[in-house]
């Protein structure tokens, strides 16, 4: 990588440097538990324990205590799981498709977005069995399970996907593992002895042979390789538990792409937000530049514009035929009870994006944090609209049933685990913070060196252009001095 | 003035028996009122057994009373000897096996009687039956391109001859896997003078693989009789050709078509491979093996 022979003026010491207070700015954090982290977990702590024990509270009373019943047999627990699953995509969009493409901008923000990845899917994949009235009977979807169903398909794809993830994240640690085992054993930190141990146990004896990281490299490549259809047949299969059941709303060949679309729009507002918070609280304003704002709003408006194109596909050409379950359930999205949050959502999800993010101007920090804020807001109450007002409107009406299960809001207990589940997402984030450093510093530490033989290389040629520029000077003055000599 | 006490000390006693004594029993007794069906059956294997339904009220409805004990008697020169007691079942049902050698009267006649004795938790009460032993025999020929079976219900008399008997209605009917099916729509024939009830079987019956086919005949709730059943196999049905492939692989039966099974093994059996690929070189970097230099 580096031209060991090169002797820039301070050029080598200058990179050793840079590398030195990478590391020192990365591993940073690791060292310090301020009591801010410790309320905040203990926060979280509160409102899991709130959840556990209203999920207790379900499973020992069974679903209806929540506000689901015969109509909404799917209800806020359902969207959420969606709504993880497309955040789950931020991985695969940041990570995969951009160490595919080769953009070295991406070094700093890949390991806040698989890590998203990671807690994302794993609190999606528990949703469902939050869902289920008997989860004890969870493991006969693997004895019974029909190949023919989209959920076992589903089971099949999150499973793999959640592997796969896992093992996406963990790849590119191993180096920084070895770097924590060698560094912070020795500091004062916390858990001193549960660190060394973990250290040690994920560096796999990591020590940098060349042989090491040419595994790494292969590794790496493969997954990077694999994990991208993955993603995309995980939430392909999302969409077709909904698109393959006979109901009006649901009943859509454009469901595919427009859920793998809205994931990896949702899932990159996510890694926006994860990179603005990480700067802000660890002071890695070095590393995650305005640079790296400005690139994920660009992504961020290109994917809001063609989530927009799918969008107005899905409502556009059943609107025009308004037939009738179809009709009803639009007429309800459109004027009726959830006619505000409908268009609250368009507007807030794609006409307001779209403006903020192409003014070059707003794609700084604090502006794309808010517009993020709303996309992903947005992006939740839009899964909320696509499985909630379809179940209120079947073909058919279920008869004998009271009036009030017509209508659905969640009730406290959906509520609480939910907000159990989120919390048990920022649980893991925070202690993955203070335990792992959440850049990449291998990574990063590649891309100084990548930057400096680019600059090493053109002062080289400029050098060497300066002195060809002189040889050629002399030689002329040389070569005039010889011409007038025989004259 | 004293006769105007009387009644009313009187009217106060009926009073105080009714509120009371009458409906204060079954609430200090904690006994439910109970009833008892009972039925005679004589199967074509020549067992016979009494069953009885017993059936409690509740809330204004009979359901069936579980764990009852029934006892069960045979009546003979006016005696009744005790033959079994048996708890019913979920159902309500209680049933006994009669033995051979139950003892009949001179015609030929037995009487039954089912009773709830000082049970605990229902009331007392009996069901009592008194039928005529029957014979109930098929002819036919299972060669018979006709397809024509002769039904033939005769009783004993009191010189032990079998005697036609006329006029009891039979019922044909074909046995199938889950139940019995009636031969044709109208299947109820009456015995004639020799105690004969004919009736021609329709020749598009399925029967089994081979074509083979039981048909049975019934006296059901016979007044005199109860209930008889006789069966006889014959070669009648039309042969049932088994399906080769009754369940085709396709989404919506039993097992999946191939090409899905197939595209989804390997797509995620791919998947997988690689999976186990990386594994099995993080194996290596911990061995710190040189795997590819």
């Amino acid at each position: 990588m580096v031209n060991e022979t090169l002797n820039l003026p301070a050029g080598q010491a200058g990179l050793k440097n840079g590398i030195e207070i990478l590391r020192e700015d990365c591993l940073r954090p690791l060292q310090k538990w301020g009591r801010s982290t410790l309320i905040w977990i203990g926060f979280l702590l509160l409102v899991i324990g709130w959840g556990l024990y209203c999920y207790i509270h379900q499973l020992r009373n069974g679903l209806g205590v929540t506000a689901m019943r015969d109509y909404v047999s799917w209800g806020l627990y359902i969207s959420t799981f969606v709504f993880f699953i497309g955040i789950s995509h931020s991985g695969t969009l940041v990570s995969a498709i951009l160490r595919i493409s080769k953009q070295e901008w991406r070094r700093p923000i890949t390991r806040s977005a698989e890590l998203l990845t990671f807690v994302s899917l794993l609190f999606g994949g528990i949703l469902p069995i939050i869902d289920l009235g008997r989860p004890d009977r969870l493991a006969n979807i693997v004895i019974f399970g029909r190949v023919q169903s989209p959920l076992v398909w589903d089971v099949i794809s999150i499973c793999t996907y959640l592997v796969g993830s896992t093992t996406f994240l963990f790849l590119p640690m191993i180096p920084d593992m070895a770097l924590c085992r060698d560094r912070l054993t020795v500091c004062d930190s916390r858990f001193k002895k549960f660190r060394k141990w973990l250290y040690t146990k994920m560096a796999l004896g990591w020590k940098g042979t060349k042989s090491q990281w040419h595994t790494l490299e292969l590794t790496m490549t493969t997954m990077t390789i694999v994990i991208i259809p993955v993603a995309v047949s995980v939430h392909t299969v999302v969409s077709y538990i909904f698109a393959m059941t006979l109901r009006p709303g649901w009943d859509s060949t454009v469901f595919g792409p427009y859920f793998v679309t809205g994931a990896l729009y949702s899932g990159s507002a996510g890694v926006i937000l994860g990179m603005a918070a990480f700067r802000k609280l660890y002071h890695l304003e070095k590393y995650i530049t305005l640079k790296h704002f400005d690139l994920m709003g660009r992504i961020q408006l290109a994917l809001t514009l063609i989530y927009a194109y799918l969008n107005l596909n899905e409502y556009w050409i059943p609107a025009y035929k308004m037939a009738t379950a179809e009709g009803r359930l639009l007429t309800d999205l459109f004027y009726g009870s959830y006619s505000k949050a409908f268009w609250t959502c368009q507007f807030g999800t794609v006409m307001l994006p779209i403006i903020f993010l192409a003014i070059p101007k707003l794609r700084k920090p604090l502006m794309i944090s808010i517009t993020c804020i709303i996309i992903v807001a947005g992006a939740w109450v839009k899964r909320y609209l696509i499985v909630v007002p379809t179940l209120l409107h079947p073909f058919m009406p279920i008869q004998e049933v009271p009036e009030s299960w017509s209508s659905y809001f969640p009730n406290y207990v959906e509520f609480s685990v939910t907000a159990a589940c989120l919390a048990g997402i920022f649980l893991i984030i925070t202690l993955f913070s203070k335990l792992f450093p959440m850049i990449a510093v291998w990574e990063v530490e590649d891309g100084l060196k990548i930057d400096y033989d680019k600059q090493a290389a053109i002062y080289l040629r400029t050098k060497r252009e300066e002195e060809e520029a002189k040889i050629l000077e002399d030689r002329l003055k040389t070569g005039s001095e010889t011409i007038q000599q025989p004259a | 003035m004293t006769m105007k006490r009387i009644a009313f000390a009187i009217t106060l006693t009926g009073l105080f028996y009714c509120i009371v004594i009458d409906q204060g029993h079954p609430q200090t007794q904690g006994k439910s009122e109970s009833t008892i069906e009972l039925s005679y059956y004589k199967k074509a294997d020549m067992t016979k057994t009494a069953v009885a339904i017993v059936k409690v009220r509740r809330d204004s409805k009979f359901v069936p009373a579980k764990n009852a004990k029934v006892v069960f008697y045979v009546m003979h020169e006016n005696v009744q000897r005790l033959l079994k007691s048996v708890n019913t079942n979920n159902k309500g049902k209680a049933v006994i096996v009669l033995q051979k050698d139950l003892p009949l009267e001179e015609d030929h006649s037995f009487s039954i009687v089912a009773k709830i004795e000082n049970d605990s938790m229902y009331e007392n009460a009996e069901e009592y039956i008194h039928y005529k032993d029957a014979n109930l025999t098929l002819h036919l020929n299972p060669h018979d391109t006709d397809r024509i079976v002769t039904a033939r219900v005769t009783e004993v008399g009191n010189d032990g001859k079998e005697i036609p008997v006329k006029g009891v209605e039979l019922k044909f009917y074909v046995q199938r896997m889950f139940g019995i099916m009636p031969a044709i729509e109208a299947n109820t024939i009456s015995t004639d003078e020799k105690g004969e009830a004919t009736l021609v079987y329709p020749k598009n019956i399925p029967g089994d693989s081979a074509g083979g086919l039981t048909v049975v005949a019934k006296i059901e709730d016979n007044e005199q009789f109860g209930n008889l059943e006789n069966k006889a196999v014959t070669s009648w049905g039309t042969v049932l050709e088994a399906e080769k492939d009754p369940y085709p692989r396709s989404l919506w039966e039993p097992s999946a078509p191939l090409p899905l099974i197939l595209s989804i093994t390997l797509m995620f059996g791919g998947v997988w491979c690689s999976y186990f690929f990386i594994f099995f070189h993080l194996r290596k970097i911990k061995k710190g093996e040189n795997i590819l230099l």
